[in-house]
């Protein structure tokens, strides 16, 4: 009972991981960036998401909003940060994603203030019993729902649409998929601004489960979210779903009978670090 | 508006800048302040500051010390070490301060006062609450409860107040949750109380699922969780929709409004120990809790009235003491009693503080008196 209960806890943890990691997977899979700068999208998400929610009522729009405003902001650091660098060594456009990272974060401090924003009152928190007298809200549902559902999507138009096949041969190979007649800088825009709603996604949802935005709240995506996409195996889109699902799975446990030895950060280090040792190319081969 | 003169403007601005000093035109008497002003500590930071100031602009307008004003001279340190030991270095010899105030969290607080000590000019530690603070030595003070006398606090609150025996521990693992954790553990025996499990978490997690989940497989009595308001706020709302409702008993890092706030309905019936009374009548805590609502915008915490407390009681000592000998400025602050807005503060032989506990209880969207622990054999900080 306990022990299913866990695991549902736990693929709620790991749906979120996926929404944030898809997109940092995406852009590292095009252009071999580590786009750390991708947490702090995730973070103004959230504050999106409140305000909106705040102002209209309307979860509905706020996720909207979040998504779309975000997914658009996701372009603009690609054509001003990332596009200027893409000749330089990888390791340029990383500090200077870092850099941008620690700058959103004060810059929400300065904007939104420190202590954080809440919704003045939070939707989604119905009590459902989704079997077994497991007791989940509404939010948490939801959170696994988009998860599957946008990925579903993605999985759908990247086999089925024209579009999705000039990413995949972007990806594969840039310089022959130009060749062939891609415009590989329309497709580089397009990653960004999927990648970027996602993880804006994502964090409407987290405000929604913790009813708390805070200016640091993209502090542990950033890093995790990294530790995820190495242990799916850089650039796989499966493998980075399977890496967050069973992240989530693990700290869920881990928290539980391991947390006054090791806290979640640590064990998901540690499992990362021993799945490297088995699997240096990550549990999924990269795309 | 147009028709104002630059002089005049200029005249405007100089009287702004000077406004709040009543006693200004004497020199002023500088106290180092050091406080997370960005950073992940940034909003206690802010509080912190407010209650600073509150008390700098109180003691002003009532004359200052001996006819000088105060004046804080701020940097913010981040909450971390290798910010603060740096800043420490440079309050102490470019700024020309005769005394710090932390109004920073452990790590901060315990690199800067080794510098203190080593250059012998009082530091008081507002609201840290590291025991290894006061133990740089005999020029560290400490205005807040350690961890462990809170711990204790907790202890008495649960078992013996409020008769529950089956406690489940949620406990944040950084100082301020392990020495609070080690009071209570220390003390739960005395009042009956038996710990049926304790769960460890990191202070960046908001996300407590699966240790809802544990915590409801338990079934406890009452739950002694640890945090901030930005883990507990969080935590407690997530453990009410799981439909855990035994009573939740935190401490002073859930003080403040936000907690409230993010836990919404969630939060009605938490009971936290703490040193700010919100219903008290005594003039002091009314000033300051008045007083802070109307300089900050929003309602009094634990770590603004620690401040304010601090700076209080800096301020006594230098009256007694005056300026010019720190070391004489450390006996009197060691000899000190001040009726501060967190009750009456006096110091043992370590430098830490001996004053009662004020229990808070959440009712209608807001923190109310609940009781107050009077103990101060149970809450006797250690000597050395």
């Amino acid at each position: 009972m306990l022990f299913a209960e866990l695991v549902v806890q736990g693929v709620v943890q790991g749906a979120i991981y996926a929404l944030i990691a898809l997109g940092l997977t995406l852009v590292y899979g095009l252009l071999r960036i580590l786009h750390v700068a991708h947490a702090a999208l995730f973070t103004l998400g959230g504050y999106v998401g409140v305000l909106v929610t705040n102002h209209t009522g309307s979860l509905t729009l706020a996720l909207g909003a979040a998504m779309l405003g975000v997914g658009v902001l996701g372009m603009v650091v690609y054509r001003l940060a990332y596009r200027p660098l893409l000749e330089r060594p990888p390791f340029v456009a990383l500090i200077a994603s870092i850099g941008l990272f620690i700058a959103a974060e004060e810059v929400y401090r300065i904007v939104f203030g420190s202590f954080g924003l809440s919704f003045v009152s939070p939707p989604l928190q119905q009590q459902v019993d989704i079997g077994g007298g497991i007791l989940l809200s509404q939010a948490r549902i939801a959170v696994v729902a988009m998860a599957v559902g946008f990925l579903a999507l993605l999985a759908w138009l990247s086999g089925h649409t024209r579009t999705g096949v000039a990413w995949r041969a972007t990806v594969t190979d840039p310089k022959m998929a130009e060749s062939c007649g891609i415009d590989i800088e329309k497709v580089r825009y397009l990653n960004f601004f999927i990648g970027s709603a996602l993880a804006a996604a994502a964090g409407v949802m987290v405000a929604l489960l913790n009813n708390l935005v805070e200016p640091t709240m993209g502090a542990v995506p950033s890093y995790k979210a990294l530790a995820i996409i190495v242990l799916g195996g850089l650039g796989s889109v499966r493998g980075t779903l399977l890496a967050a699902l069973a992240l989530g799975v693990i700290e869920s446990f881990g928290t539980v009978y391991a947390g006054h030895l090791l806290d979640r950060d640590a064990l998901a280090f540690a499992f990362l670090i021993a799945v490297l040792m088995l699997r240096p190319q990550g549990l999924l081969r990269g795309a | 508006m147009h028709t104002f003169s630059r002089s005049a403007l200029a005249a405007a601005a100089i009287a702004l800048a000077t406004g709040p000093f009543a006693v200004a035109g004497a020199q002023s008497i500088k106290i180092g302040f050091n406080v997370p002003l960005t950073g992940f500590a940034a909003a206690d930071g802010n509080s912190a500051l407010k209650g600073a100031e509150l008390a700098v602009d109180q003691v002003n307008a009532a004359g200052g010390v001996n006819g000088r004003p105060l004046e804080l001279v701020v940097y913010d340190d981040q909450a971390s070490p290798k910010e603060a030991a740096p800043l420490a270095v440079k309050m102490i010899t470019q700024d020309g301060i005769v005394a710090g105030i932390s109004g920073s969290y452990s790590g901060s607080t315990r690199a800067a006062s080794t510098i203190f000590q080593e250059n012998a000019t009082p530091y008081i530690s507002a609201y840290a609450v590291h025991p290894d603070i006061t133990r740089s030595g005999d020029y560290v003070f400490r205005t807040s409860f350690m961890g462990e006398v809170q711990g204790r606090a907790g202890a008495k609150l649960i078992g013996e107040m409020m008769g529950k025996r089956r406690v489940a521990m949620i406990t944040l693992n950084n100082d301020f949750g392990k020495s609070l954790a080690a009071g209570f553990r220390e003390a739960a025996p005395r009042f009956g109380i038996e710990i049926v499990s304790e769960y460890d978490y990191g202070i960046r997690d908001r996300e407590f699922g699966p240790i809802v989940s544990k915590v409801k497989a338990d079934a406890p009595q009452a739950i002694y969780a640890s945090g901030y308001f930005f883990t507990a706020g969080p935590l407690v709302s997530q453990l009410r929709a799981a439909g855990v409702d035994v009573p939740v008993i935190g401490q002073e890092g859930y003080d403040g409004q936000k907690f409230i706030e993010i836990a919404g309905p969630a939060a009605e019936g938490v009971v936290i120990t703490t040193s700010l009374d919100r219903d008290s009548s005594d003039p002091q805590a009314r000033a300051f809790i008045d007083g802070f609502q109307k300089k900050a915008g929003y309602p009094a915490d634990m770590v603004g009235a620690s401040t304010h407390t601090a700076v209080l009681v800096m301020a006594q000592a230098l009256k007694q003491a005056g300026p010019a000998d720190k070391a004489k400025l450390r006996d009197a602050i060691a000899a000190t009693t001040v009726d501060a807005a967190t009750g009456r503060i006096s110091f043992n032989a370590l430098g830490e503080v001996k004053k009662d506990v004020e229990v808070q209880v959440v009712r209608d969207g807001n923190w109310h008196h609940y009781a107050r622990i009077s103990d101060p054999l149970l809450l006797a900080p250690p000597e050395k």
